[in-house]
């Protein structure tokens, strides 16, 4: 529902444990034009799984390192901590980080190079 | 098993800067086990160049390709039919893969992306550690299966040095001392006696100063 209302400006990729999660899931979704890509995961110490979101960290960490090699800001893949609480409001989680990722310049990735044009206009949909 | 490490991105990128059309091939042994150059890392490394490219206002078109082994010629010929598609070959085997391929395919041009490193084990997940310094003249029986040419900092064959601590080597503090373990070991299985045999000094002769080693067996030929 969520994704309908918000249309293109995000995308939810559900894992049956963060520790599912792979440093090419997050660069493919840079990649395809994405400007943040947060990995959501339980508190450390909480996991059904033992240690799935302790292993997501470290490798969203070395998709960071990864992409600041290509001059990417590694604060375009975030890590969010949820807390219970907000693992029952997931809609609420969401509309926080839209609102946050307004501050977020578009990915030169998705923005190419001497396209003013297109710029200007992607800056008018944001606002 | 042979360790690998990426190359600086920077580096891969000078060696590729002028082509645009590129292949990157993988190895799906010792590299993909110590987690350089695996499909994975073929296709983490070819999504960082490509958007890399696009960000410098750069087109460019990758291909992604993992052998199963890449320093074997049968494995190797999977390329026939796609090598002269591509301007570059960058490959994430060791340094015997990327030499096999450019042997196979000479007029194409080989580059590596990987930095080969060391024979080792996996110790545990994520750590690497080298075991054997391909001396070709193993004396492993005599030292209860661990190496004091690779393990000891020192190289000894008789005996410890003293200066370890604690079962650690005072050239490293946290590497364990190689003349500790082997003692222990023998002891625990009753060979400490193998002990008293003096052994020379390695013959390093069978290893270095006669360019490239090669073995080469009758009975495996065609």
């Amino acid at each position: 529902m969520l994704e309908k209302e918000l249309g293109p400006r995000i995308r939810f990729f559900p894992l049956p444990c963060s520790g599912r999660i792979e440093p090419l899931h997050l660069l493919s979704a840079l990649e395809s034009g994405a400007d943040m890509v947060y990995l959501v995961t339980c508190p450390e110490g909480v996991c059904r799984y033992q240690e799935g979101n302790v292993r997501a960290r470290k490798r969203l960490m070395y998709a960071q390192k990864l992409i600041e090699e290509i001059g990417l800001e590694r604060e375009r893949i975030e890590l969010v901590v949820t807390t219970d609480k907000d693992l029952l409001t997931i809609d609420g989680l969401t509309r926080g980080l839209i609102l946050r990722e307004a501050i977020v310049d578009p990915s030169p990735v998705r923005v190419k190079k001497h396209k003013g044009k297109y710029m200007d206009s992607y800056k008018g949909v944001r606002k | 098993m042979i360790t690998a490490e990426r190359k600086p991105l920077s580096e891969i990128k000078a060696m590729i800067a002028p082509y645009r059309k590129i292949l990157v091939v993988g190895c799906g042994t010792c590299v993909a086990e110590c987690a350089s150059g695996g499909e994975k890392e073929v296709g983490l490394l070819s999504s960082a160049l490509r958007m890399d490219a696009k960000m410098e206002g750069r087109e460019i078109e990758t291909k992604e390709i993992t052998l199963d082994r890449q320093c074997v010629y049968e494995f190797i010929e999977q390329l026939s039919g796609l090598v002269n598609q591509y301007d570059v070959i960058l490959s994430l085997g060791c340094g015997a893969g990327v030499q096999a391929v450019a042997e196979v395919f000479p007029e194409a041009y080989v580059v590596p992306a990987l930095n080969t490193t060391f024979i080792g084990e996996t110790k545990e997940a994520g750590l690497w550690v080298e075991n054997c310094r391909g001396c070709g003249d193993c004396k492993l029986g005599y030292f209860a299966a661990i190496c004091p040419i690779t393990r000891c900092a020192k190289g000894l064959f008789n005996g410890p040095c003293g200066g370890s601590k604690d079962g650690k080597c005072e050239v490293n503090p946290d590497t364990p001392c190689a003349w500790q373990l082997i003692i222990t070991r023998l002891d625990e299985s009753g060979r400490l006696n193998l002990l008293q045999a003096i052994h020379p000094p390695a013959d390093w002769s069978k290893r270095e100063g006669k360019g490239p080693r090669k073995i080469e067996r009758e009975d495996q030929k065609t």
